[in-house]
């Protein structure tokens, strides 16, 4: 098909105000009268609250209001469960707890807010809050989860007489006659760590109460801001068109900020509609680790099941999954991890079981990759681990176990964030190895390179494997795609945006049905005065669900177009076309009319309209996929250790990704390497140090590594492969967490192979003294 | 956190337990102690305001000496919560006489820590906790020495260290150990305050502890 904008890097439009300090963030919003907020949090991760005394705080010159949960009364509720428990999957248990606001009675985790303070000035908050008078009783405290999972002597919520916040089987097949049938059955436990989003901006939010409007208008950089809307709507008793919430630009998302029912968005309106003032928070680096959720740690216990000529038989795997103290996003990332952990491969039988755990420990929710990094881990070191044992070539034995391209649509049996059972709706998996292995050039580097650089005692190694990403999520998304008597064309829709080049992207895709210049076409997201329908950005779903809406209203308002200038011309509607801004007689150029004018035309200000025609050149669309479209790929790297320091430099790295239709290939590529980076952070720099006290030791850009230029590979090398999605007109799949699922599973076989197999890794993070200490072993 | 670590007094085993029983001597080892008030004959209450730089707080917390068996040891128990966040310490202290006119003192104990303390002074809590109680010894050994000089008849004037005083020490033995760290990239200047005050308290407790 020939296309005029989509699959083209068409430079980000935001781009200039961005780059140039002109782009709106939830800090640059001044209004009169605003008031800044400081949330008091617990330093202790349980404990039961004995009294807090705010009353020298109030007497602080400059302080405002002073509240403790106790002053919110009624108003003061658990939040609800922002995902649904799985009752879809048979016999789960599941025991729901919401968010507390701020903690009553008693505080669970290290950071938990237990006062909120209101002053002039953030600085005058600040110290004010350490003028309240916290008398806490310290409660003994449990962050390991498989403590937590059989002894109750410590629990988080006394009322459910357990520490367990899930646990859910699912099974294809049968693993145990799988196992029996085997050549060869291994087993190995897992550690698995993830970490904190670490966005470079924090969250915030301002809230403004309007007396006169009787409306309530919230600034936040929120990923879901429909939902935030409705909570706050109903939290307050006001009506939804009563809130107005409009996400500003947003210095990254990556899964925390679809967070609502927390401190922020459920105290400060409240505060702001009983001072009447504009109230402002904007979180502190050390709040945002510890109080903006995380994604943390899993323990798996799996066993692979083969044939010695190394075809899967089966696989099982039990892993616990630390949910934190409460439990608001429901079973998202562990369901994430079930559906992910048989990856691209035939796994004919698979048995999973998960034990969510609650601990003394912040809440987890989604952080990109959200949960299918543990299960790509999983799998591919135990192939990895299978492949030494069977003395077969690691390529070769992922190669041997594909789904190949005539097995679509491939049912994995497996049920998913979504509640649906996880089906493979396309892909070309062995292509992507191919290319990934030939990229990189695998052979030539086991057999030419390596033995050369080891003969001059250099440690460098090779890592491949492949991923899946499961994608584009329902419910549902929608759009509405206005021509304007100014010929620009003007594009909402209810998710919001993070940088990941929406104004753009969207753009493209209008831009290729209406034949305008994508530069015409404004794309407003989250914004609810705009478009109030849809669930959020989440689970790499703008592009497939809304971007699919956008096209799908922008189909219709390409009818819309045709129609009306098919009567204007006379002319059947096949021999018009849009381009340029017009619509026109393709034989007859001069019989044209700009799409400015025709608007007008489609919005008369006197006379009659026919009955049952809609005014202007508007439509507005849904999309909701049955299930969601899965991404795959693989990656290769080459990295080399140093024998002293046991720092690691990677050398070479190659990412070959298949996400159906590529709109913007520059946004995509980009989306890749930033994930990426990520998944380089996970492999060896980020982790959530806790200790057994439940403090986290490391609240800070200094002790907690995000990796910087320095740690990240020259030059990251992109390949394409495209098979469009037949679950969509577009043919698109996400592509927002591919870079960084497979890293750590690549980045430590990769590790294996340049300390010549002599150790075997099944923690992540590693780190150069972890890295060290395994080798000594 | 464990903790553990042996000193050297130069003075007899008495002598030493005397001073250390002194809650004058105590609080003048650290700098920033306001006073530790007896309660009672093994309960202390003291505050210690920490100001180091543009960061402040202050610590409020309680020192019980149990166990007791003069002079030879006892377990002592330090809770201490601020603004910086709180700690919790038990410690054993022992004292063994030695042939020199000299006495050897062994401790060893458990640290909770929580809060900023906890969260963002993790990776110096070590080498500043160690020159807080290489400092915190200095001056207990000169607080000996002058107390067994006016014991003997003479005048000797014992100066604690002043808060400033302390904190250079401090961020000194800091410069030294921070060379050695592979891992450190942005120091110096960059590092919170709060972290060596952070581990002022830390060290409280040891002190306190001891």
């Amino acid at each position: 098909m020939d296309r005029k904008y989509i699959g083209k890097s068409v430079k980000r439009i935001e781009d200039p105000r961005l780059l140039t300090g002109q782009a709106l963030f939830t800090d640059d919003v001044h209004l009169e009268g605003m008031l800044h907020v400081t949330f008091l949090r617990s330093d202790y991760a349980h404990a039961r609250i004995k009294s807090i005394d705010i009353s020298e705080a109030l007497k602080h010159p400059g302080v405002v209001a002073v509240y403790t949960a106790d002053d919110f009364g009624d108003y003061w509720h658990v939040g609800p469960m922002q995902v649904p428990p799985p009752i879809a999957i048979p016999n789960s248990k599941f025991h729901a707890k919401g968010l507390p606001p701020i903690a009553k009675e008693k505080v669970r985790f290290s950071g938990e807010p237990l006062a909120v303070v209101v002053a002039e000035n953030r600085y005058i908050a600040e110290d004010a809050a350490g003028e309240i008078i916290v008398d806490l009783e310290p409660l003994d405290v449990v962050v390991d989860m498989e403590k937590a999972w059989e002894d109750t002597s410590v629990l988080i919520h006394e009322d459910i007489g357990t520490n367990m916040a899930a646990l859910v089987k699912q099974e294809k097949g049968n693993y145990a006659e799988a196992a029996a049938k085997a050549d060869v059955v291994i087993k190995r436990k897992f550690h698995i760590d993830r970490g904190a989003s670490g966005a470079m901006e924090n969250r915030g939010l301002v809230a403004s109460w309007d007396n006169r409007t009787q409306s309530m208008t919230i600034w936040t950089n929120n990923q879901a801001p429909i939902p935030l809307r409705n909570t706050c709507a109903a939290n307050l008793g006001l009506s939804e068109s009563q809130v107005h919430v409009i996400t500003a630009f947003t210095g990254g998302g990556f899964g925390p900020k679809i967070m609502t029912s927390q401190a922020d968005d459920v105290l400060l309106p409240w505060i702001s509609k009983k001072l009447n003032r504009p109230i402002k928070w904007i979180e502190d680096r050390r709040e945002d680790f510890l109080a903006t959720t995380s994604e943390r740690d899993q323990i798996h216990f799996c066993e692979i099941a083969l044939t010695k000529e190394g075809k899967i038989l089966g696989l099982s795997d039990i892993f616990y999954h630390d949910t934190g103290a409460y439990n608001p996003y429901g079973m998202t990332v562990p369901l994430n991890t079930m559906t992910h952990t048989m990856g691209s491969y035939i796994v004919p039988n698979f048995y999973t079981e998960v034990r969510m755990v609650y601990t003394n420990k912040m809440v987890v929710s989604p952080v990109r990759g959200a949960g299918r990094m543990y299960g790509n881990y999983i799998m591919e070191r135990m192939l990895d681990i299978a492949a030494r044992q069977l003395k077969i070539d690691l390529v070769e034995l992922r190669r041997m176990n594909l789904i190949q391209p005539d097995m679509y649509p491939f049912r994995t049996g497996i049920t998913g964030q979504d509640f649906v059972e996880n089906i493979v709706d396309s892909g070309n998996y062995p292509e992507t190895l191919r290319k990934a292995v030939e990229m990189i050039g695998y052979e030539k580097f086991i057999k030419e390179d390596q033995p050369k650089l080891r003969s001059q005692g250099k440690k460098v190694g090779i890592g491949v494997v492949t991923f899946v990403e499961g994608t584009g999520v329902g419910p549902y998304e929608g759009a509405k795609v206005t021509v304007e008597g100014t010929g620009k064309v003007n594009v909402a829709t209810g998710i919001a945006s993070q940088g990941q080049g929406h104004y753009t992207s969207f753009a493209q895709i209008v831009a290729e049905q209406l034949g305008v210049a994508p530069q015409d076409v404004l794309v407003t997201t989250g914004d609810t005065d705009q478009f109030d329908w849809g669930a959020g950005t989440f689970a790499s779903r703008g592009m497939t669900v809304a971007g699919t809406a956008i096209h799908l209203a922008a189909v219709n308002v390409r009818k819309k177009i045709l129609k009306l200038a098919s009567k204007l011309f006379e002319t059947p509607e096949d021999e018009l076309e849009i381009t340029g801004g017009v619509v026109r007689v393709a034989d007859f150029p001069d019989k044209s009319i700009s799409l400015g004018n025709l608007a007008s035309r489609a919005n008369p200000s006197r006379g009659v309209i026919e009955p049952g025609v809609e005014p202007g050149l508007e439509a507005t669309a849904y999309y909701g996929p049955p299930y969601g479209a899965t991404g795959q790929g693989s990656v290769a790297m080459i990295l080399e250790v140093n024998p002293d320091t046991f720092e690691v430099k990677i050398q070479r790295f190659v990412l070959v990704h298949d996400a159906g239709t590529v709109i913007n290939p520059m946004i995509v590529e980009g989306q890749i390497m930033g994930g990426v980076q990520m998944g380089i952070g996970n492999a060896f720099y980020e982790e959530m140090a806790y200790d057994e006290y439940g403090q986290l030791q490391n609240a800070s850009l200094m002790d907690y590594l995000i990796p910087a230029a320095t740690e990240m590979p020259p030059k990251m090398e992109i390949g394409h492969v495209v098979s469009p999605s037949p679950l969509n007109p577009l043919g698109l799949k996400g592509v927002g967490e591919a870079g960084t699922i497979p890293i750590p599973a690549c980045f430590h076989q990769a590790l294996e192979n340049a300390l010549d197999n002599i150790i075997e890794i099944t923690t992540s993070p590693m780190s150069p003294s972890r890295l060290f200490t395994l080798t000594r072993k | 956190m464990k903790i553990e670590g042996e000193h050297i007094f130069n003075g007899s085993r008495p002598d030493v337990w005397e001073m250390i029983r002194d809650p004058e001597v105590l609080a003048s080892a650290l700098p920033g102690t306001q006073k530790l008030n007896k309660l009672s004959d093994t309960d202390y209450e003291g505050v210690m305001n920490v100001r180091i730089g543009p960061v402040s707080g202050s610590f409020s917390g309680k020192l019980v000496v149990s166990d007791e068996v003069p002079p030879e040891s006892c377990t002592l128990t330090v809770d201490g919560k601020g603004a910086p966040g709180f700690l919790k310490g038990v410690g054993h202290v022992k004292f063994t006489e030695q042939s020199d006119k000299t006495t050897h003192m062994t401790y060893e104990g458990e640290v909770t820590i929580g809060g900023t303390l906890a969260s963002v002074g993790q990776r110096m809590i070590d080498s500043v906790a160690k020159s807080m109680i290489r400092q915190g010894f200095e001056s207990m050994d000169k607080a000996l020495e002058a107390r067994l000089a006016n014991k003997a008849g003479q005048q000797v004037e014992y100066k604690p260290p002043t808060e400033a005083q302390f904190a250079a020490g401090v961020a000194k033995d800091m410069a030294k150990s921070w060379t050695q760290i592979a891992e450190v990239r942005m120091i110096m200047y960059v590092i919170p305050v709060g972290i060596i005050m952070a581990l002022i308290g830390y060290v409280l407790s040891k002190i306190l502890t001891r």
